[in-house]
């Protein structure tokens, strides 16, 4: 072969593979830098999502409960949750030991059969730990024992408006009262390790200073009277808001199990009550509504009404025939009754429908128990829900009417969020202007007058009204006399009604001062004295000074 | 030719390849640091939670009206509030109408 020869094919044959070595180096080149690029764009710097995807907890951020002013009535924070990891676990039996050391309560067996299985990557041994603690089990330096961070609920201000508040459960999930209704109304933030929620605080009617106040009041009053129990309710008068609720004995939102206890029931929405006399205000109001009364008509109340095998009479007879008018300040439940058999069983049934005492109603706080009306209703329970037996109702449901009786008419809801705009919590009207009118003065007189049964309610400059009720606690075959409610229904100021208040004392015992009586006269009308004279300064209700301050000089 | 080329890919691919690791080394430190930052950011909004939660623990009525109590002090009552025009003006107090002026003027 000549070089000659073998120039040009060998040549150009040459040339094709020396072309094609290079085109492979430039493609493999070009690979690895696009490669090179993708890597230094994404690639690498992501953070690596391996460790856990699974759900290791169900528990959420809730957003944070504020009173009508802001102030903190419930928050979330972290606490550290005990968790261990079988897998990185050496000495399971030294574990078990230390960590029975700390927490006695553990179950030695269980706790050693979770730690051995080691297909378990995730143990969870106990949450809401203290700081404290979790430092103590971090000491022991126990491999596969870690901590990590959960919401926690925390109600700063104990057990302050408890029942309102309501409780969540582990999880931090609402199970009742105001809680719940966070769950299912305004929204909670799932939970993301290290994430604090970011949700707006939910503002509450409530008022934690009123609150404080009111409870103060009602825990003297269950000392000096050794009640049962009390409960107190502060509404106002247009709106519905709730400025402050308690029932004694009160319940803890962070402990969960009280609010099981039915000695710790809500008294003024899961309980239902006979309430006694200040029901007369409703049936005094059906009667001037209705026309069948005025103020000033006069019924012979002389002779017990009978009704079978029942005699009604009254406790404190005057032996003389009573207006309207003496009928509310004296109490007369003979006088109701003849009211109300005035009027008729359908007519006052109706009334009742109109006044919304018939139906269950509910507030953000959960439903209010239903009413419990009578299966039959014939002229017996005519005359008996006269007087505010024979019809047991939620508390907080009957201060609601209350409220629309003295503030002009208007039916309001009662609720425990503050409503965006003050306008739209009025609702319809149940009764006239006239019929409010007449009432707000009735109130008024049976605490001004120096033989209202309400007198001891008297606040100097508040001009505060309102209505006794003693009522029978029933027990086996009947109602037992030395065990009552006694409860007062009040209003102020009276002139231009702005926050209804209703007291209630749970068996009260018979003291001194109340020269061994236990109605309501000589208990739970001081009781709502000294409520309205703590919180009216609070609510910011200016008093009557000038007339008052005159009239003592 | 080909070999001056093939030289001049090789510095680009040499350089590109400082270039990149340069920035990604600065990419990575600051994303460290932002790492850093938003735990710190979670730990302080996490400690801003129980300082809030303390402070509405510290400053409930519970806890304060037996401390106000103690120092003499008792729940507000009606009897401290007065009308403005029922006070009485001690001596030397300056007439009303003539205070009222400025804020007249001004709201004009």
């Amino acid at each position: 072969m000549s070089l000659a020869a073998s120039h040009s094919p060998a040549a150009e044959s040459h040339a094709a593979r020396a072309f094609a070595v290079a085109l492979s180096i430039v493609i493999g080149f070009s690979a690895i830098s696009i490669q090179l690029v993708r890597l230094a764009l994404q690639g690498q710097f992501a953070e690596p999502r391996v460790a856990m995807t699974q759900t290791l907890t169900t528990a959420v951020w809730r957003p944070d409960i504020v009173d009508r002013n802001g102030r903190l009535l419930a928050t979330d924070i972290e606490a550290p949750t005990l968790y261990a990891d079988p897998a990185m676990i050496i000495d399971v039996d030294e574990v078990v030991e230390r960590l029975v050391e700390v927490f006695p309560e553990f179950n030695t067996a269980e706790l050693r059969r979770s730690l051995s299985d080691r297909n378990r990557r995730y143990v969870r041994l106990k949450r809401g730990i203290s700081p404290a603690t979790a430092q103590r089990i971090h000491n022991f330096g126990l491999p596969g024992i870690a901590f990590r961070n959960e919401p926690k609920r925390v109600y700063p201000n104990g057990a302050l408006a408890g029942h309102v508040l309501g409780h969540v459960n582990i999880d931090n999930q609402g199970t009742s009262g105001l809680e719940r209704y966070i769950d299912e109304v305004v929204g909670i933030e799932a939970f993301q390790a290290g994430t604090p929620g970011s949700l707006k605080p939910v503002r509450t009617s409530l008022d934690i200073a009123v609150q404080h106040a009111l409870e103060h009041e009602l825990r003297t009053a269950v000392r000096t009277y050794s009640a049962k129990g009390a409960a107190g309710i502060i509404l106002d008068a247009n709106t519905g808001e709730v400025l402050a609720a308690s029932s004694l004995p009160q319940v803890d939102p962070a402990d969960r199990m009280q609010g099981l206890d039915p000695d710790r029931l809500d008294k003024l929405a899961d309980g239902v009550y006979e309430l006694g006399s200040i029901f007369k205000t409703i049936t005094i109001a059906m009667a001037i509504e209705a026309g069948t009364a005025d103020l000033d008509k006069v019924y012979d109340v002389r002779v017990p009404l009978r009704v079978g095998r029942y005699i009604i009479r009254d406790l404190y007879p005057l032996g003389r025939p009573l207006t309207v008018r003496d009928i509310f300040v004296h109490s007369s439940n003979v006088g109701a009754g003849m009211l109300a058999l005035e009027l008729g069983s359908e007519r006052q049934r109706a009334y009742l429908d109109r006044f919304g005492l018939t139906k269950a109603i509910r507030t953000e706080a959960g439903p209010l128990a239903a009413p419990k009306l009578p299966r039959h209703w014939g002229k017996a329970e005519t005359i008996t829900i006269s007087y505010g037996h024979g019809m047991a109702l939620a508390p907080m449901q009957f201060a609601a009417t209350a409220a629309a009786l003295v503030n002009g008419g208007l039916w309001v809801a009662p609720t425990v969020i503050q409503p965006s705009s003050p306008d739209t919590a009025k609702g319809a009207r149940i009764v006239s202007a006239e019929t409010s009118a007449a009432i707000r003065e009735l109130m008024r007189l049976n605490v001004d007058s120096p033989h209202g049964t309400g007198r001891r309610a008297a606040v100097p400059g508040y001009e505060v009204g309102g209505k006794t009720g003693t009522a029978e606690l029933p027990g086996r075959g009947g109602y037992r006399e030395k065990a009552v409610i006694a409860s007062f229904l009040a209003a102020f100021p009276m002139s231009d009604p702005k926050y209804v208040v209703l007291v209630m004392l749970h068996e009260p015992k018979p003291t001194e001062e109340t020269n061994g009586r236990i109605t309501a006269g000589v208990n739970a009308a001081p009781v709502a004295g000294s409520i309205i004279a703590r919180t009216a300064p609070l609510l910011g209700v200016m008093p009557q000074r000038h007339a008052d301050a005159r009239a003592h000089q | 030719m080909l070999r001056l080329s093939s030289a001049i890919a090789a510095a680009v691919a040499v350089a590109s390849a400082f270039l990149l690791y340069a920035v990604s080394y600065e990419t990575r430190h600051m994303i460290s640091t932002v790492q850093s930052q938003e735990r710190q950011i979670e730990r302080l909004r996490s400690d801003i939670a129980v300082l809030k939660a303390e402070l509405a623990f510290l400053s409930r009525p519970e806890r304060i009206e037996p401390v106000a109590r103690s120092y003499g002090f008792v729940p507000a009552s009606g009897i401290q509030y007065t009308d403005l025009h029922s006070v009485e003006p001690g001596p030397g107090a300056v007439d009303p109408g003539s205070r009222t002026e400025p804020g007249q003027r001004s709201s004009r």
